[in-house]
C-alpha cells in the first residue's frame, strides 16, 4: 500500500491528526506572541497573534465541532453554518497575517485600543462577510479561493522584499518567504481541486501536507526566535 | 540619514537610562532620552501607567524615577521582541 492509498484509506483519522497538529501550533504561537505583545504593545505582533488565533478557531470549528458525530447527534443541519464559520475565520486569518506585514503603512506604532474592532479591521470583516455570503449563495468557494490567492501573492511579494532588504541578517525571513510561497501553492491547488478535479483525494493530501509544513515553519520560527 | 527612532526603541532607551542610574531625576532623564518635553511627558506617563517605572521621592524631597520588576523584565525581553519583529518583518 503506497503513502496516498494509506492516507486516503484512513482519511478521517488523518484529518483529525492534521487539524490537531495545526490547532496545537496555533495555540503555542498565540500564547508565545501574546506574551511578547503584552510586554511591547507592538501592533505588528498583535496582528500576527490574531492571525493564528483566527486560524485556530477556524480549524477547531471545522474539524472538531464539524464532525459527523456532531451533525448527527448534537447540531443537526449545522453543516452549512460550520462551513461558513470556517471560511470566515480562515479568510480573516489570512487578512490578519497580511495586515501584520502592512500595518505600518496605515497606522502609527501607538497601538489602537482594540486590534479586533478598529475601523481598518472592520473593513476587512465587511469584505470577509460579503465573501462568505456570496460563496454560500453560489454554493462554491470561488471568492475564498480568489481572496486567499490574492492575499498570499501580496504576502509572498512583501516577504521576499523584506528578505532582500534584510540582506540575510534575519534567518527566519527566508522561511517566512518559503511559508508564504507554499501557502500560495496550497491555495492554488485548493482552487484547482475544487474547480477542475472534483476534490481529488491525492491533491487534497498534498494540500494538507503543504499546510502542515507552513504551520510547522511558523512554529519553528516562533520557538527559535523567542527562545531565551 | 538616521532612521527615525521607533516607539519601542524610545521606551528601551528611557528604561536603559533609568537602569544605568538606578534612580534618575526627571531633567536628567529628559536630556538622556533626547525627546521634546511634550513627548517625554507622554512616554513617562505611559511607562508609569504600564508599571514599567515608578516615581520615588528622595531624601531632599525631589522626584526621581526607578525601574520596576516589570520594567526590568521588558529590558531583558527587549532583544527577543526586537528579534521577533525583524525576523517576521512586522
Amino acid at each position: 500500500m503506497d503513502f496516498y492509498t494509506w492516507i486516503i484509506t484512513n482519511k478521517e483519522l488523518f484529518k483529525i491528526f492534521y487539524a490537531l497538529i495545526i490547532l496545537i501550533i496555533c495555540i503555542v504561537i498565540v500564547l508565545k506572541t501574546n506574551r511578547l505583545f503584552k510586554l511591547s504593545l507592538h501592533p505588528g505582533i498583535r496582528y500576527f497573534r490574531n492571525a493564528f488565533f483566527f486560524y485556530g478557531i477556524g480549524f477547531l470549528i471545522r474539524y472538531f465541532i464539524g464532525t459527523p458525530f456532531v451533525y448527527e447527534n448534537i447540531l443537526p443541519n449545522s453543516h452549512a453554518f460550520i462551513n461558513l464559520a470556517f471560511e470566515f475565520f480562515l479568510v480573516m486569518g489570512g487578512f490578519f497575517l497580511l495586515y501584520s506585514l502592512l500595518w505600518k503603512r496605515f497606522e502609527t506604532d501607538v497601538p489602537s485600543f482594540s486590534s479586533l474592532f478598529n475601523s481598518r479591521i472592520l473593513i476587512l470583516y465587511a469584505i470577509t462577510i460579503i465573501a462568505v455570503i456570496l460563496d454560500s449563495l453560489w454554493k462554491m468557494n470561488y471568492i475564498m479561493f480568489v481572496s486567499q490567492i490574492i492575499i498570499f501573492i501580496f504576502a509572498s511579494v512583501i516577504s521576499y522584499s523584506n528578505l532582500i532588504k534584510s540582506k540575510n541578517k534575519h534567518m527566519f525571513l527566508k522561511y517566512y518567504f518559503t511559508a508564504m510561497s507554499l501557502s500560495l501553492i496550497a491555495w492554488i491547488l485548493n482552487a484547482l481541486a475544487a474547480l477542475y478535479f472534483e476534490w481529488n483525494n491525492i491533491i487534497l493530501v498534498n494540500i494538507y501536507v503543504l499546510n502542515m509544513i507552513v504551520f510547522l515553519l511558523f512554529l519553528y520560527g516562533v520557538i527559535k526566535v523567542t527562545k531565551t | 540619514m538616521a532612521r527615525k527612532r521607533e516607539r519601542l526603541d524610545v521606551i528601551k532607551d528611557i528604561l536603559k537610562s533609568i537602569r544605568v542610574n538606578r534612580q534618575i531625576k526627571p531633567t536628567r532623564l529628559l536630556y538622556a532620552s533626547n525627546l521634546s518635553p511634550q513627548m517625554f511627558k507622554e512616554y513617562i506617563n505611559e511607562l508609569i501607567s504600564k508599571g514599567f517605572i515608578k516615581i520615588d521621592i528622595d531624601k531632599k524631597e525631589k522626584k526621581t524615577f526607578s525601574l520596576t520588576i516589570k520594567g526590568n523584565e521588558f529590558l531583558e525581553e527587549y532583544k527577543v521582541i526586537e528579534n521577533f519583529i525583524e525576523n517576521f518583518g512586522l
